[in-house]
């Protein structure tokens, strides 16, 4: 490849002033700490909303004050109604996979990290990036903001499944101007991860400094970038979905309502739409969505385990990113697979059944490529890493699920069950979550210049990690027994045996919410008393271990950085930086 | 800040990896806008469709008069596109006047195809025809589909023209330079080649015949 | 990055007439009586036509690095072609309105 040089363009100084340099920046590490920030505070509502269910589906009639301070109709005396329990449901849902799932591994990690793993200065389109995340912040608001109105947060799950996310008010609490803060909320998502995916995009093709090939770039930025495209395709479907869903509420459209619906005794208006074509919509862009949760995650893995194990990765660069680019392809052709049980026709539900087993082939690769790579390691049991092995071993665990449920026959049985709670909390949430602490406690220093505290890092690892098997496992375990999912008490006869079941569920949610506050605790103490980090603590190889903690704002102090090899060139405790001059020792 | 304001503030050229596009960024990133654009559209056209065909009824509102109208704002929208290429050309031949005037002329058609458009929408409001009422008693959805699908494209026009009035006003004022029109160029071709689905789709595919 | 100057604007005059001259066929097409099924297949034909030639000439795709046209193209069809996935529900809801 022949050189190109930059063409000269009009003079930034670093932005002066508390407003420019950390509110309205421009700065892609800024905005990549807002985004971390976002999901933080997303992670913290999220987790404290699933312990209000789980406190109500152990003890019923147990008051909760919180809430009943919060909507004294939703839960008079602090029990959540029914009905409130599923705006806790939807709510919790919404967060945690748009605002922290979405957001926290790809927008906070990746800005942060992206450009400084190509060697640029900021990403592809400052202002872009800095809007991306104040609409993405507008769309949060909105979506919290459904708490404080009379009629409270919408109830009809984070899929917004119609007609009952369709009909309005007259649906039930909650159906009115909740759901319609929703689907602004998620409309104003949607444009904001497609500027953000365009700049992901466009960063890493163009922005490369000398010597970045293909081959070399670092695997977290090639997740982020087949990332991006998965992103663009699927939140360009999503975002007129959402536009047909507001009109319906508010426009007096039938898209999605079919004719004849009586609700609460009221005869609606509305013929002729189809709430099969609302799911195959929302799930056209909310299965790549889960992958879009999960490819970070992989990439953050495979860019954190080899600084670890001290070897490159097995198959190197290629196999792990072939990997991810075939599920990032065939995430687009396997929906359906939500919709066994909807009514769909039951010849396309063969037609998504095959390539829902067909995608597991390239899943099943990159998850071996990280258990295979361990083999032969001198490997550093650092906090990050044991993430890194409590991903692999929850993506397995999960995925084993995944198995039972791409079939229609046996999906029929376990659809509405736990056992898909179980499923995806593993697969698509706390995979994702472990990932993305492997991430937070491997840049840390580089972020904030200082070290977390690897005892307490460990201990939170080992809590949670024992913690979530026991509450996500067990859930597996109720949905064999035919426990349905959305409800808010166990009445019927044949659950009544399962309460003390829910009751240990509930206890070790409880504790596994109470081991995030050593994280949270760890994050603060360090951030202000935490040992000062060195450029490179981790003996890492890649850019962002090669300028200082944190990076000055140019990210490389006007230095050219040119590379020389690529990201996995350990061997032991010896390492070549990308921009060494040095020998490969890896023959990366 | 960039890459390139990076090489002013330090006084030395960086050395970057070359472009597999060899194009601006901001080109590219058009470009990226306008695949996922297209989708967008296209879910909604899918929409329309799979309306269409649950729908029994489906009726043909549209007499010679409306589909003459569509002939017209389809001219319009087509040479408003060689306007626009014209305008590049005379903004990287570094012809200010002529460039100005031929952004003036795409802007001019872009308003009138989007006031021959509001006319018919008015037109059609004025007959009864609503998002969810049908006043020839076919099925409803044909309001809901018209507006909202031809609302979108209509949206796009109108941003295009005020984009386009900004990026004048940057070319005039030396801050804008002919890629930046040649990028918003770029848009507005998109912006007319949709309409070429747009119109056979829901206008022509409703021609009472 | 113009170096795209392979055309004269006589020669773009000349596409964008092209262009409407296929509009022209379009609308005769939809008065010749043609069943629903073969009008709209003409007409997504055409439309398709005139899409590519406009991506190709006026939006000059043709005189870009080839990689533009292999990522643009495959990218879109990728979304459009999956999108067709929804018929088969489209038509059952059809049978069922009829059926009742």
């Amino acid at each position: 490849m022949h050189d190109m040089t930059a063409h000269a363009a009009a003079h930034h100084a670093p932005p002066q002033g508390f407003i420019r340099k950390y509110v309205f920046s421009v700065d892609h590490k800024v905005i990549g700490i807002q985004y971390t920030a976002l999901g933080l505070v997303s992670a913290f509502i999220g987790m404290a909303l699933s312990w209000a269910m789980r406190i109500h589906l152990a003890w019923p009639t147990a008051s909760i004050p919180f809430l009943g301070t919060l909507s004294p109709n939703g839960a008079p005396g602090g029990v959540p109604t029914p009905e409130y329990y599923l705006s806790l449901m939807t709510m919790h849902g919404t967060i945690m996979a748009f605002f922290l799932l979405t957001a926290a591994p790809m927008a906070g990690f990746g800005n942060f990290m992206l450009p400084i793993h190509v060697g640029a200065a900021d990403m592809a389109f400052p202002r872009l990036n800095m809007a991306s995340f104040w609409v993405t912040f507008v769309g949060f608001v909105l979506a919290c903001a459904t708490f404080f109105i009379p009629d409270g947060p919408p109830l009809s799950g984070w899929t917004a499944y119609a007609p009952l996310s369709a009909v309005g008010a007259v649906a039930g609490p909650g159906q009115g101007w909740g759901q319609n803060l929703w689907g602004l909320s998620i409309a104003l998502f949607c444009v904001a991860s497609l500027l953000g995916a365009l700049n992901f995009i466009v960063t890493t093709i163009d922005l490369r400094t000398k010597g970045m090939t293909l081959s070399r770039l670092p695997l977290a930025t090639w997740a982020w970038f087949i990332n991006a495209w998965v992103s663009l395709l699927a939140f360009a479907v999503l975002l007129p979905t959402c536009l047909l869903l507001v009109l319906d509420r508010l426009g007096g459209t039938s898209f999605f309502i079919p004719g004849g619906l009586v609700i609460n005794d009221k005869m609606l208006p509305h013929s002729g739409g189809s709430p099969l074509l609302f799911q195959h919509l929302f799930w056209f862009f909310g299965h790549p969505e889960v992958y879009i949760i999960i490819l970070p995650a992989f990439g953050i893995v495979a860019h954190v385990m080899p600084t670890f194990t001290r070897k490159p990765l097995v198959g190197g660069w290629k196999v792990i990113t072939y990997a991810m680019a075939a599920i990032g392809g065939l995430s687009f052709v396997v929906w359906g697979h939500h919709m066994f049980v909807s009514g769909m026709s039951p010849y396309m539900a063969m037609v998504f059944s095959v390539p829902t087993l067909i995608i597991t082939i390239p899943s099943v690769i990159a998850v071996l490529v990280f258990a295979f790579s361990l083999y032969g390691a001198n490997m550093r049991f650092t906090t990050p890493m044991l993430f890194c092995l409590g991903f692999i071993s929850l993506f397995i665990s999960g995925g084993i699920g995944g198995f039972f449920l791409a079939q229609p026959a046996v999906d029929s049985y376990l659809h509405a069950t736990s056992f898909v709670v179980g499923h995806f909390h593993f697969t698509m949430g706390l995979s994702a979550v472990f990932a993305a602490f492997a991430g937070f406690y491997y840049w840390f220093p580089k972020m904030w210049g200082r070290m977390m505290n690897e005892t307490l890092g460990k201990i939170h690892f080992w809590l949670s990690f024992v913690l979530v098997y026991c509450v996500f496992m067990t859930l597996h375990l109720m949905g064999l027994t035919g426990s349905v999912r959305r409800y808010s008490q166990f009445v019927a006869d044949f659950m009544v045996p399962l309460t003390p079941t829910n009751r240990f569920i509930t206890i070790a949610a409880l504790l596994l919410g109470a081991t995030q506050f050593i994280f949270f605790y760890n994050v603060i103490w360090s951030r202000f008393k935490g040992p000062k980090a060195a450029d490179n603590p981790w003996q890492a190889t890649t850019l962002e271990w090669d300028t200082t903690s944190p990076p000055p704002f140019d990210n490389f102090g006007g230095r050219q950085m040119t590379v020389y090899h690529g990201p996995m060139e350990y061997d032991g405790d010896a390492f070549v930086m990308q921009t060494s001059t040095e020998k490969s020792i890896a023959g990366t | 800040m960039s890459q390139s304001e990076l090489t002013m503030s330090t006084g030395h050229e960086v050395l970057m990896e070359s472009s597999p596009y060899g194009m601006e960024k901001k080109k590219l990133g058009m470009w990226i806008f306008i695949v996922s654009d297209a989708c967008t559209f296209a879910t909604f056209l899918f929409g329309y469709g799979y309306m269409r065909v649950g729908s029994q009824n489906w009726g043909t509102p549209f007499e010679f008069s409306s589909i003459l109208n569509g002939i017209i704002m389809t001219f319009v929208l087509l040479s408003s596109s060689l306007s626009m290429l014209a305008a590049v050309r005379a903004t990287q031949a570094g012809q200010k006047a002529s460039a100005n005037k031929w952004l003036g002329l795409t802007m001019l058609l872009g308003t009138v195809f989007a006031i021959l458009h509001l006319r018919e929408w008015f037109k059609m409001i004025g007959e009864g025809w609503r998002l969810f009422y049908n006043p020839l008693g076919g099925a409803a959805q044909f309001g809901a589909c018209f507006f909202s699908v031809t609302g979108l494209h209509l949206t796009h026009v109108i941003s295009g023209v005020i984009a386009l009035a900004f990026i004048a006003r940057g070319y005039n004022q030396g801050r804008y330079d002919s890629s930046h029109v040649e990028t918003a160029g770029l848009y507005w071709h998109f912006v007319d080649l949709v309409w070429m689905f747009v119109f056979p789709l829901m206008y022509l595919m409703n021609a009472a015949r | 990055m113009s170096s795209n100057q392979e055309l004269s604007m006589g020669s773009y005059a000349g596409i964008v007439i092209g262009l409407m001259i296929i509009v022209g066929i379009e609308v005769v097409l939809t008065y010749q009586h043609l069943s629903v099924r073969t009008l709209l297949f003409a007409l997504l034909c055409l439309a398709s036509l005139e899409a590519f030639v406009g991506v190709m000439y006026l939006m000059h795709v043709k005189y870009e690095n080839r990689l533009l046209f292999w990522t643009i193209f495959p990218a879109t069809l990728f979304v459009l072609v999956l999108l067709n996935y929804l018929w088969p529900d489209a038509y059952r809801m059809a049978r069922m309105s009829l059926g009742r």
